[in-house]
């Protein structure tokens, strides 16, 4: 399980097999059932989570009960809470598993000693936090100014193999909409786009 | 002509639900099969029979997407009820094939028909993927109903049973389904001690599936109820032995030999055209169908 996460930073973040090998018992693998809550409200996340198979998703629940998807981390994706991570502060999110997932904990120690070995990893682990930056960004304007069918090509964009894999209504919440509105944009775009045979 | 030998026998593997109305064995692609090995024969799941209770909200499986190949749903027990997003729909019933050439995109549900649900009932099905050629895999899609009725079937000498046949041929009995490569697919019903012989070019890649009672294949090796008989390419004749009445199914079909690039219910033959397809269906290209 450990050769997917080294093939990633190989690629990546330019890390090579002999850094990774000398720090890679920092590492943890784990194997988890679907439904499985990695992280829970309140608690202080210490780790980051990267899929090597199955799928996470990160969200917070309101105060009616209501659950609001962040974000989806599918197979080569890293899911975490980075400000809980950081600032060592009780989180606002659940990460969970949609799907029976294989990860490995990334701990902050391997991190650190990444960072230490190579320069090429610390630039990747600052581009992967402002790409973080950018792509909340982006969620929160079209959260708060784009259509519902702006938000679901946005989705599409990013998440292409997911739309199959994933349930209508957690789709929606991703996006911020009712089922119902997600049915209409998908009905809408097959209008515009169907050729019937 | 020579004697086409057994390459091996495979026992159910373990049964998994597909959507919560069918339970499937899944013998290609499977832990000792895969698409190429099989080609055209890329996908086969057999839903063993198996008792499902009366419910009033029919079991089955929602809107998904399928392009680059053909599904062919042949039913022993049991009813499907399908609909399609080109406003295509129909009933699947006890001996009929269903033969859907999904090829450049069809979106569609299947559920078990609702009387059938209320009433319950054994369920016994084979869903068959056959693949199509790069050719053909954009090609438009569309249905082959094949009541049972309409299927034309052999009559074996001496009382020893029938060979319906589906697709290609068997003796002067040929196979209403029209086919993209040559493909011979048959359902032997053979009485207790019926021997009969099939022939097929020793190129194709040749299988049975035992969907009832148990058989001896080439005087050698049994095989009983649900288990899947691969041969080898090694000869063109092999016969089935019918130890007590028994339905066999039997497949052979002309190998398509070009790349394989599979993933979820899109086989195409590059990456890029399976993402091509999600596109496709994200972008409402397959059109829609309601859950």
């Amino acid at each position: 399980m450990l050769e997917k996460f080294k093939d990633y930073l190989r690629v990546k973040a330019g890390l090579t097999d002999e850094q990774f090998t000398a720090i890679s018992g920092k590492l943890k693998t784990r194997k988890i059932a679907k439904g499985t809550i990695l992280l829970r409200q309140g608690e202080v996340c210490h780790h980051s989570f990267f899929v090597s198979s199955g799928l996470l998703r990160s969200y917070t629940i309101d105060t009616a009960g209501k659950e609001h998807i962040i974000q989806f981390a599918p197979e080569n994706w890293m899911i975490t809470d980075r400000s809980s991570n950081y600032f060592n502060e009780p989180s606002e999110l659940f990460i969970d598993a949609i799907e029976d997932t294989e990860f490995i904990l990334v701990t902050n120690e391997f991190i650190d000693a990444a960072a230490c070995s190579s320069q090429s990893f610390q630039r990747y682990d600052n581009r992967a936090l402002h790409n973080h930056i950018r792509h909340l960004q982006s969620r929160v304007s079209l959260l708060l100014g784009a259509t519902a069918e702006q938000r679901y090509l946005d989705f599409i964009k990013l998440y292409t193999e997911l739309t199959l894999r994933i349930p209508q209504w957690m789709i929606a919440s991703y996006l911020g909409i009712t089922p119902e509105s997600l049915s209409r944009v998908r009905k809408e775009l097959a209008h515009k786009n169907f050729k019937p045979y | 002509m020579k004697t086409r030998n057994i390459e091996l026998i495979l026992t159910p593997p373990a049964p998994h639900m597909v959507g919560d109305g069918f339970r499937v064995h899944n013998f290609i692609p499977g832990y000792r099969l895969n698409m190429q090995r099989m080609s055209p024969f890329i996908m086969l799941d057999y839903n063993s029979k198996f008792y499902f209770p009366p419910t009033d909200k029919p079991r089955g499986v929602s809107v998904h997407p399928h392009r680059g190949f053909e599904t062919v749903t042949i039913a022993y027990h049991g009813k499907v009820a399908h609909h399609d997003s080109a406003g295509n729909s129909g009933v699947i019933a006890e001996g009929d094939v269903q033969w859907m050439t999904a090829a450049s995109g069809v979106l569609h549900k299947e559920y078990h028909e609702k009387e059938y649900s209320k009433q319950g009932g054994d369920f016994q099905m084979v869903q068959l993927w056959v693949n199509l050629p790069a050719k053909d895999k954009m090609s438009k899609p569309q249905y082959q109903e094949i009541t049972n009725a309409s299927i034309n079937k052999y009559t074996l000498p001496g009382n020893n049973g029938v060979i319906e046949v589906i697709a290609g041929q068997y003796e002067d009995a040929k196979g209403t389904a029209s086919t993209f490569t040559p493909v011979h697919l048959q359902n032997a019903k053979l009485n207790k001690g019926a021997v009969v012989p099939f022939t097929f070019p020793a190129g194709y890649n040749t299988a049975l599936l035992v969907i009832e009672g148990s058989i001896r294949v080439n005087g050698e090796e049994k095989a009983p109820a649900d288990n899947f008989v691969v041969f080898k390419n090694d000869g063109e004749t092999f016969t089935i032995e019918a130890l007590e009445n028994a339905v066999v199914l039997v497949l052979s079909g002309e190998p398509i030999n070009e790349p394989i690039a599979a993933h979820g219910p899109f086989v195409m033959n590059t990456r890029e055209e399976i993402v091509q397809a999600f596109n496709d269906v994200n972008m409402g290209k397959f059109g829609y169908l309601e859950e």
